[in-house]
């Protein structure tokens, strides 16, 4: 089921309802399916490289279905994907912790991406998002 | 610090908030949705940075539209004139003809992020400060009666409402 701006509002409205009670300044972004952007908020006050942090993460998550931090898995040099920490795709690959995908089933159908708070936090907050989805 | 002045308070703005930025939003997108041209509007601060965009269901070029909405928006805030005096200007057409034309080289300038399609306005408050951007990207005109260029003034001009 793809992303509806209806669904994107309420997780980016979540998500920073939840890092307001975590005391936590943020950005949000949530990306479909093909990676671009459905809505990006920045709350206030928060330092203004995070909006972009956010949407790299969100990208990522979304790219390759599965959690940003998930990436350095193919950049171990154990692994047979060495080397893929050099390719950089559109500038936008991130390995920082703090994005999620959105899936329906085993399809993705969208990412969602935080930044501003530590990593741990992060996730607790795309999480946050992501419950709101359906809400 | 400065405090921190916002709509609700019923004085003028000084800074474009999240609360701010969602209201310009959501004339732009009521306007849109009447006019039948789904599209992306980018509100950024006095960096440049997105405070909040969004995308609405429908929109044409979904990939361009939003990178295109966040460029405008951003060379809007960063030049602190309207995207339509800049591609004017910027046009090889009138090289020699009007002020500015010779500024063609403007083009790669800020690591080649400016985007000169008419569709982003700066928005200045009430001393005429520049103190953010807008930009707009989806509808299939970048200048007329249903275009880029009027959804940024109709979010614009909700600031005034």
């Amino acid at each position: 089921m793809v992303v509806s701006l209806d669904m994107a509002r309420r997780m980016g409205k979540a998500a920073i309802k939840k890092a307001g009670e975590m005391n936590r300044l943020c950005s949000v972004a949530v990306v479909d399916d093909r990676g671009i952007p459905i809505i990006i908020y920045r709350m206030n006050h928060t330092p203004f490289p995070t909006a972009d942090i956010a949407y790299d993460k969100a990208w990522t998550a979304a790219s390759f279905g599965m959690p940003s931090s998930d990436i350095v898995k193919l950049g171990n040099p154990s692994c047979p994907g060495f080397g893929f920490n050099t390719e950089n795709y559109n500038y936008r690959l991130t390995p920082i912790a703090g994005g999620m995908p959105i899936k329906d089933g085993d399809e993705v159908t969208g990412g969602i991406g935080v930044s501003g708070a530590t990593p741990e936090e992060d996730v607790a907050i795309c999480q946050a998002g992501i419950a709101a989805m359906y809400s | 610090m400065t405090k921190e002045v916002t709509m609700e308070e019923g004085v003028p703005w000084k800074k474009i908030t999240l609360e701010v930025a969602e209201r310009m939003i959501a004339a732009a997108q009521r306007w849109a949705s009447n006019a039948g041209v789904p599209c992306c509007v980018t509100i950024v601060d006095k960096a440049g940075a997105v405070v909040a965009l969004e995308r609405m269901d429908g929109c044409g070029f979904p990939g361009i539209a939003t990178n295109a909405a966040i460029g405008k928006a951003y060379t809007a805030a960063q030049a602190c004139v309207s995207n339509y005096l800049l591609s004017k200007m910027l046009d090889p057409r009138y090289i020699g003809e009007i002020p500015g034309s010779y500024y063609i080289g403007l083009m790669t300038q800020l690591n080649c992020r400016i985007n000169l399609i008419p569709g982003g306005e700066p928005i200045r408050d009430d001393e005429l400060n520049v103190i953010g951007g807008v930009g707009c990207g989806g509808p299939p005109d970048a200048v007329g009666e249903i275009s880029d260029m009027t959804v940024c003034q109709v979010a614009i001009s909700s600031l005034y409402e």
